[in-house]
């Protein structure tokens, strides 16, 4: 049941880790943090809430206890004249993505990365605690700043 | 590509590697190795202090004394331990319930969780510590009475030793956590706020 639950879920989680501290050793950290929760906790579980909802609330819990992490974010600016030499190349989009992601507020980091990992809005709504229109409102005012983002890395079409 | 369009943006999400994660057998090997390190501190310190109050109670039982200081101060200390047990006990019955809870109740938590260790420094450490001195000192009472200088000598040194703690130990350690319990309620109050905002 576990290797299963961990084959399923050990990806989606590192992404989602991955958008919030944007480091991929810490996102790694924080997986394993997680699923030793769902080990330890998995024989209660009592399939009243969506597993995946379940995991994931514990994965964004980790995170945001981990306090430190704001400290080790990468804060830096990418270089003035990125616009004009941004390597087109796919890593390349995925390191502004993940850029991008790790400069908004905590919560709306997780927020967005929930979204980009496929989770339905009540879903979404289930992990933060929020109402769906809330988070509804909430993805669609991520969406603008990310837009407002990419457009001062010109990384816009 | 275009990096304004949400589908974009997901197949680009989508293509972080995550090769390098363990597998399931690697992860079931972590967790042997890991599974119990978070509370083990509490579980060490209630073990602990409840070894230390059943050896107290049991030398009270087995060894008659004549002095009744003896008796208060063993009974002094058996509480002392009891209660820094009760209290790393509560604490874990409240990690407990956190498997399944919302960021929202997860940040009010931890609220809860920094407003229990201002409380557990301004009462329940100064009671634990009071209890426990005041009982020491009249468990050694007995021992040394029949000796002046030995009760002047190892009165001084464990008034003194006390005093250390009290007043220059615990403030140190107070300042060093009171920065880390600020740094967390301002964090707190940050992500709660952004939580709240409509």
């Amino acid at each position: 049941m576990f290797e299963e639950i961990y084959s399923r879920y050990a990806s989606q989680i590192f992404r989602v880790c991955l958008g919030y501290t944007n480091d991929a050793d810490q996102a790694k950290d924080l997986v394993q943090e997680t699923f030793i929760s769902v080990w330890k906790n998995l024989p209660s579980f009592r399939y009243d809430s969506e597993i995946s909802t379940w995991i994931f609330r514990i994965a964004t819990n980790n995170c945001l206890r981990a306090m430190e992490v704001s400290k080790r974010m990468p804060t830096a600016e990418l270089p003035y004249n990125l616009a004009e030499t941004l390597d087109e190349s796919p890593e390349e989009k995925l390191k502004l993505l993940y850029r991008c992601i790790s400069e908004l507020e905590e919560t709306d980091r997780i927020i967005i990365s929930l979204e980009l990992e496929g989770l339905p809005q009540t879903g979404i709504a289930a992990v933060v605690g929020l109402s769906h229109g809330n988070v509804r409102v909430k993805i669609h005012r991520i969406k603008e700043k990310l837009t407002q983002k990419f457009h001062e890395y010109g990384q816009f079409k | 590509m275009n990096m304004d369009n949400l589908n974009d943006l997901k197949t680009v999400w989508h293509t972080a590697k995550t090769d390098k994660l363990p597998t399931s057998k690697e992860m079931l090997k972590l967790i042997g190795t890991f599974r119990n390190q978070k509370l083990r501190n509490k579980w060490l310190m209630i073990i602990s202090c409840l070894l230390f109050s059943s050896l107290i109670i049991a030398v009270l039982f087995f060894v008659s004394f004549k002095e009744i200081t003896t008796y208060i101060g063993g009974g002094l200390m058996v509480i002392s331990g009891l209660l820094v047990a009760a209290t790393n006990i509560r604490s874990i019955k409240r990690f407990k319930h956190l498997d399944n809870c919302s960021n929202l109740e997860f940040i009010e938590f931890i609220e809860q969780t920094r407003q229990n260790q201002i409380y557990y420094y301004k009462k329940t450490m100064v009671r634990v510590v009071l209890l426990c001195s005041v009982g020491w000192l009249m468990y050694l009472y007995e021992f040394i009475s029949k000796y002046p200088i030995w009760l002047f000598a190892i009165y001084s040194i464990a008034i003194i030793y006390l005093a250390f703690l009290w007043f220059i130990i615990r403030p140190r350690s107070f300042n060093k956590d009171a920065a880390k319990l600020a740094a967390t309620r301002e964090k707190m109050e940050t992500i709660l706020q952004q939580l709240k905002n409509k």
